[in-house]
């Protein structure tokens, strides 16, 4: 399996402060790593510092794939602006300085009409974004990301405020594209149920504990900081 | 039997007269109409205010430096003391990390506020040039110069075609500014481009229509055409047309009626949103006026069961009743 994402001694903070221990990690494409940890732990400070959309503090991200496909929360996306289902979609296709070339949207058509069959949201391609239901909308900003091709897919927090059904069906449909477009997944989710269902790997971090732990799930999960953290509930859950 | 002096046929038939500053209008309110759609939609609008007040002070400024410094009137004329004042005015509001910095409520009330109060102040020093610093500042002016149509016809043309070309990538920005950074787009410069044009726009217009037509032109359109608009391209498009509706009747109401050139062109503009907002009311009524399906043992559609309770098949889907809505349970299952 390629190596998509590799980060050595990884520093996330805000305001030139680290905030948790350096992270070492390294994401291949078909492993699913959940990022877990309690609020203010710094998941999301560590996604966006993997993203880019944050400084390191420390450390390094030696090895990023060239295509990311970056699911953000729902409520990031703007009320105030009219969109429809497909505009979020054709909206993934564009990348770098594609929106110079006047045709490179039409190039893109054949990836959006996959992600959107891939998501399950072809028929609510004219639907405005503002009707969508939760997960709905959460099927479409897949389709958004998987419109860009992505290697790995980065997802934050996608299921909250969902009831538990819609949240299997978004794991579900996570565990599917993994498997048919050979996708690295790194996700953030407070569901640990779903997580241990699904997750190959898990990155544990704790603010409080000062404490990261990063590797296979069944290892993760059986460590003091974890156990100290969350129980044996995850371990009970591995056993056969 | 004369004409009324006042009627649209004399209007017309002055057209020489009053072609320029009504094409005028129209011109400033498509582009700042198209413009104003990013503003609105970023919740910048007190960016255009800042703006056009920095434009009022580069005007004022220009002519304190005619009169106090004797600098000639080819360079510090006041198009381009309000283009350099506005542009310096965008470039301090960038900041260092400019998507913060362009929300922040405080800091464009910081520069509205010193701006204005600095061509308060140096309006006390070219007491022969205040009656034109408030035909700036409120828009009071009825004719153009012809070198000024021309000018805002080429800065129309300047800037209104480099952002159709570019329409996508700002959109992007306006969308989902994060995504877009992570998939590689220039969110940077694509925020300075937006920003400088924006500041060009205002500068210019400011200074031929004065400061409340130019502020309401880079709202009012967009707030209409936002309401009823189902996506961005169409809402630009939209508010490209309320504006430059605005700017052309408004002149014809303002020779019509006797009123402020300015006022008038506001007046147009929110009417047009009054008249957009209740059509996008008109169409969100129908909607929930709309019989909703309620699932039920009648209902038409095939009861399954799912795991440990039972859905409704619609168009190959699984519905689940919930709380007065139907939750998605994902693609009926072979």
């Amino acid at each position: 399996m390629s190596l998509l994402l590799h980060t050595s001694g990884l520093e996330v903070g805000h305001d030139r402060r680290a905030i948790l221990p350096p992270v070492d990690l390294q994401v291949h494409a078909q492993q699913i790593w959940a990022v877990v940890g309690p609020n203010g732990a710094g998941k999301t400070t560590f996604v966006r510092t993997v993203l880019g959309l944050l400084p390191a503090i420390g450390g390094t991200v030696s090895q990023r794939p060239k295509a990311i496909g970056y699911v953000p929360q729902r409520t990031q996306i703007d009320a105030a602006v009219p969109a429809r289902a497909i505009d979020l979609v054709r909206a993934g296709g564009e990348r770098g300085w594609s929106f110079l070339n006047p045709i490179a949207m039409m190039r893109a058509n054949p990836a959006v009409d996959r992600a959107l069959r891939d998501t399950d949201t072809e028929a609510l391609a004219r639907v405005p974004w503002l009707q969508l239901s939760e997960g709905q909308k959460q099927r479409v900003l897949m389709a958004q990301a998987l419109a860009s091709q992505p290697d790995l897919l980065v997802l934050d927090e996608p299921t909250s405020a969902m009831d538990l059904h819609a949240e299997r069906g978004i794991f579900a449909l996570i565990e599917r594209l993994r498997d048919s477009r050979g996708l690295g997944v790194l996700i953030v989710s407070h569901n640990l149920g779903l997580l241990g269902r699904y997750a190959t790997h898990i990155l544990f971090v704790d603010q409080d504990q000062g404490t990261v732990q990063a590797g296979p799930a069944e290892q993760v999960v059986c460590t003091d900081e974890f156990v100290l953290r969350y129980g044996t509930l995850l371990r009970a859950q591995e056993a056969p | 039997m004369t004409d009324d002096p006042s009627s649209l046929r004399a209007f017309f038939a002055a057209w020489e007269l009053f072609g320029d500053p009504t094409l005028t209008g129209a011109l400033c309110g498509a582009l700042l109409g198209f413009l104003g759609v990013y503003i609105v939609v970023r919740r910048m609008v007190f960016l255009s205010a800042a703006l056009s007040q920095a434009a009022g002070l580069g005007v004022a400024a220009a002519w304190y430096a005619q009169i106090a410094w004797s600098v000639p009137a080819a360079v510090a004329s006041p198009t381009n003391g309000a283009a350099i004042f506005t542009v310096f005015a965008a470039l301090a509001l960038m900041g260092r990390r400019a998507g913060q910095a362009l929300r922040s409520d405080s800091v464009l009330g910081l520069v509205y506020l010193v701006t204005a109060a600095a061509t308060l102040a140096i309006g006390t020093r070219i007491v022969q040039e205040v009656q034109d610093i408030e035909s700036i500042l409120f828009g009071s002016g009825v004719a153009v110069a012809p070198g000024d149509f021309h000018l805002v016809a080429w800065m129309t043309l300047l800037l209104g075609l480099p952002h159709l070309w570019l329409h996508r990538g700002f959109a992007q920005i306006v969308l989902d500014r994060d995504s877009a950074q992570v998939r590689g787009l220039p969110v940077r410069t694509l925020d300075l481009a937006l920003v400088l044009s924006l500041a060009l726009a205002v500068s210019v217009s400011t200074r031929v229509l004065g400061a409340l037509p130019v502020f309401a032109f880079t709202v009012l359109p967009a707030m209409a055409a936002l309401r009823v608009a189902a996506n961005l391209s169409q809402a630009l498009v939209a508010a490209a047309l309320v504006g430059a509706v605005s700017g052309f009747v408004g002149y014809l109401l303002a020779f019509s009626w006797k009123i402020p050139v300015g006022a008038a062109q506001t007046l147009v503009a929110a009417a047009c949103f009054g008249l957009c907002a209740a059509v996008g009311l008109a169409r969100r009524t129908v909607l929930v006026l709309q019989p909703r399906h309620v699932h039920g043992p009648q209902c038409g559609h095939a009861l399954v069961a799912h795991g440990d309770h039972h859905d409704y098949v619609v168009d190959g889907r699984l519905q689940h009743p919930h709380e007065g809505h139907e939750d998605d349970h994902g693609a009926l299952q072979d």
